[in-house]
């Protein structure tokens, strides 16, 4: 995996570690937004009809708390 | 899923277009913030593949949707002649 600007230097193998393993060193009274990976991607006429390509993303509003 | 273009009627192919320009964006929006990530590039290039073909086949059997196809293979202007995609409620 080549190095690249997007994670500045890290690469992507270990960008996800560092989100995982150490959340505890981040400033706190900040907001984070944990690091999207490519894992499954929704059939393209599902994607269409959810409005993402990406199961993690869907999040359709029902007017109430959603919990699958 | 990997549709074959040339038996589709127009709806069908219409619908299908849709489809996998919808996840080339998606793609494309992903790639914005992972330049760097091998596989969503890969599905890019599969996906762009797949509209290319499916926007040349639409232009053949059909019209063309795009201002680079609208010249047509048969010489004449075809663009402003053939019906518009969002007449007779198509989209």
């Amino acid at each position: 995996m080549s190095d690249c600007r997007c994670n500045r230097g890290m690469t992507q193998r270990n960008s996800r570690d560092r989100n995982e393993k150490c959340m505890d060193e981040f400033p706190v009274g900040m907001a984070y937004v944990p690091w999207q990976n490519w894992n499954q991607i929704y059939e393209l006429d599902k994607a269409l009809n959810n409005g993402t390509l990406f199961p993690e993303l869907d999040k359709p509003f029902i007017g109430r708390r959603a919990c699958r | 899923m990997n549709y074959s273009c040339n038996r589709m009627s127009r709806e069908q192919l219409f619908d299908w277009i849709n489809m996998v320009s919808f996840a080339v964006v998606e793609t494309a929006l992903y790639l914005d913030t992972h330049p760097c990530d091998e596989e969503a590039m890969k599905f890019y290039h599969e996906v762009l593949e797949m509209r290319k073909n499916a926007i040349m086949e639409y232009s053949n059997h059909f019209e063309p949707l795009t201002l680079d196809l609208a010249g047509g293979n048969k010489g004449k202007w075809e663009w402003v002649m053939s019906p518009w995609p969002w007449e007779g409620g198509n989209c």
